[in-house]
């Protein structure tokens, strides 16, 4: 301090003293510097400046503050600082500083020029203020918004990406899509709906739906269903309508409707679906029909064939005529292969239209496979069926299905056994599922047609030479057991047998779907 | 006096079948062809029991066992469904009917079902 007073212009003041004391002590980085001498030295410096820049003051006393600035010297700043020392004018600037290590700091410069009586600048007083954490803060800021701003600008192009791929995919979709808004008016419409139903676009938006063409969607049950959707988010699938239109007559029409899910503005609107099922309906209903007729037409002359056939064996049993046992029993089994036949390809049929019907009530499980073991030794007293295992338990299942899979699978081990005649029915339970194992040792099944003798219509090669048969037995008996939520299998080896294998729950609902 | 028992079906050959079947078991048989008739036949000769096909032109007969079953006189009569129709059980359920066989049928089965139904009628009169 010493040294910077014996410098000083002798002021002739007192409180001299007390002044250099207070910068000093002050905060801010001070520094003195003589115009008067070339290049601007500094005179003076507080310790506020040598902690903000890491240097003593014997490494500033002397120097030109641009030793702040390392090497980078090309700051737009310095010209305004420049400008202003030339003038004798007070300026601040933002400069880029490099303290003593090395590291940057940013520096509020503030410079006023100190002028002699005679109005002439003698030195500059320079106030330095270590702005770094703001203006990184500032910068930060600055560097956010800027990303945030490419984020705004990169989602605003997905958007308008989805949504022209969007427009694309609802255009080209094959069903009528309309959005309604709460109070069913139509807000935007698909170009099949357009010209499916035959109304103009601009005719219809903003329209009250039910006030389109006449009010020919004005149908009570589906005004309510639509009026549900948003009070309670009800959506509903599948509704089917049928109805005439004026301008494409009497269609069927299948509709799908559900408040958009989408948040905000969207959210209180309604996406209607609609598609045409006129056709299909038709083919279904002409299928079902042919289904019906062929199974009646197929059963009533079969009828009048069992009834006199049965009839005939009858009185010839009671009248003791054996001339013609033989004969007998050849046709009955012939009759018998007949209806079972009939009876998987209807299955079949219905089962590929889904229209076959199921009647799912709790029942004897022993019965079952009594009721069907009794059948087959009726059919084939020739065959020896054992039975084993634990039967007495109660299943929930279609008895009438599942009896036409036992003696299915009993027939077939009847049929593919012609030399050793021993068959054995073994049943057990296993954690809420029963099984039941048919076991032969005829003609076996070679392993490559294991999973493939359950599909409609398949027969093994070797099989179908020696055996007569469409292949529709075993694919209608595992859909029935698919139907009951169990599983049908085969284990085999040619010329040493099979097991055919099913198990099924012992109630429907306990595993769920 | 034997046991009256009446059939209608408009297949010929079907109910040809079953009235000998009926008719070498014992049974006294009405058969009846034309289904618009049934209903008066039946009323005319009041049989025991009723065994009717469902598809039939003219009138179904699961419209015939409803017309009849909604007097109270006929109420204890078996009427039975013997039908080729996959729903037909069904059918026979909610018409009113007493049983359901299914065509082809089996001589013994039927004869079973029939006489089982004619011995729960000849019970429910005591």
């Amino acid at each position: 301090m010493e040294d910077f007073l014996v410098n000083l212009p002798d002021f002739g003041n007192a409180d001299l003293r007390l002044f250099a004391a207070a910068l000093h002590a002050s905060s801010n980085g001070v520094v003195i510097t003589d115009h008067n001498q070339p290049d601007e030295p500094i005179i003076y410096c507080n310790n506020a400046f040598e902690n903000l820049t890491g240097y003593t003051k014997k490494e500033i006393i002397g120097h030109n503050c641009r030793f702040l600035q390392g090497e980078d010297r090309n700051q737009k700043s310095r010209n305004l600082l420049r400008a202003a020392i030339k003038d004798g004018e007070h300026c601040t600037v933002l400069l880029r500083n490099y303290k003593k290590d090395g590291k940057m700091l940013w520096n509020e410069l503030m410079i006023s020029p100190i002028k002699n009586p005679q109005g002439i600048v003698t030195h500059f007083i320079g106030i330095q203020n270590d702005v770094t954490k703001r203006v990184n803060a500032e910068n930060e800021l600055v560097e956010e918004r800027e990303l945030l701003d490419e984020q705004v600008r990169e989602r605003t192009h997905n958007l308008e990406e989805s949504e022209s791929y969007l427009s694309a995919i609802v255009e080209t979709i094959r069903e009528s899509l309309i959005v309604l808004d709460s109070e069913l008016k139509i807000l935007s419409a698909n170009e099949n709906f357009c010209s499916f139903f035959r109304e103009r676009y601009q005719d219809i938006i903003g329209e009250n739906l039910f006030k389109i063409g006449n009010g020919q969607w004005d149908i009570p049950e589906l005004r309510q269903l639509l009026l549900n959707i948003l009070p309670h988010n009800n959506p509903f699938e599948g509704f089917e309508m049928e109805n005439e239109f004026a301008s494409i007559g009497r269609k069927m029409l299948i509709l799908n409707a559900r408040q958009m899910t989408l948040k905000g503005k969207y959210q209180d609107r309604i996406l209607l679906a609609i598609e045409d099922i006129t056709e299909r309906k038709a083919i279904e209903y002409r299928k079902e029909d042919f289904i019906n007729i062929a199974s009646h037409e197929m059963k009533t002359p079969l009828t009048s064939i069992k009834g006199n056939f049965q009839l005939l064996e009858k009185i010839a049993k009671r009248n003791n005529d054996t001339t013609y046992l033989k004969g007998f029993a050849t046709a009955g089994k012939s009759i018998g292969r007949l209806e079972r036949l009939i009876h998987d390809l209807l299955d079949v049929a219905r089962m590929q239209s889904g229209k076959i019907q199921f009647n799912f009530e709790p029942f004897s499980f022993r019965k079952l496979i009594e009721d069907a073991v009794n059948v087959l030794e009726q059919s084939s007293p020739e065959h020896k069926i054992s039975m084993t295992g634990i039967a007495d338990i109660t299943v929930e299942g279609d008895f009438g299905r599942l009896e036409q899979v036992m003696i299915n699978l009993l027939s077939n081990a009847v049929k593919y056994s012609p030399v050793e005649k021993g068959i054995n029915v073994h049943l057990s339970m296993l954690s809420g599922y029963c099984k039941v194992s048919v076991t032969d040792s005829g003609v076996g099944i070679h392993k490559r047609d294991h999973k493939r003798i359950f599909e409609r219509f398949y027969r093994a090669d070797e099989i179908s030479e020696r055996f007569p048969g469409v292949g529709v037995g075993l694919y209608v008996c595992s859909q029935i057991i698919k139907e009951h939520k169990g599983t049908l299998w085969v284990e085999s080896e040619e010329d040493k047998g099979s097991v055919f294998s099913f198990t099924i729950p012992l109630k429907q609902n306990q595993y769920g779907n | 006096m034997a046991i009256k028992i009446m059939i209608c079906d408009d297949e010929i050959d079907i109910l040809d079948v079953t009235q000998m079947i009926l008719e070498d078991a014992g049974f006294e048989v009405i058969a009846v062809s034309d289904s618009l008739n049934a209903e008066q036949i039946f009323l005319n000769e009041m049989p025991d029991l009723l065994l009717i096909d469902l598809w039939m032109p003219g009138i179904s007969g699961d419209r015939i066992i409803s017309s009849l079953k909604s007097n109270v006189a006929h109420t204890n009569i078996p009427m039975i469904v013997l039908s080729a129709s996959d729903t037909g059980k069904q059918t026979a359920m909610s018409c009113g009917a007493e049983d359901f066989i299914p065509k082809p049928y089996d001589i013994d089965n039927l004869l079973d079902i029939l006489n089982s139904h004619l011995i729960e009628k000849s019970n429910s009169k005591y």
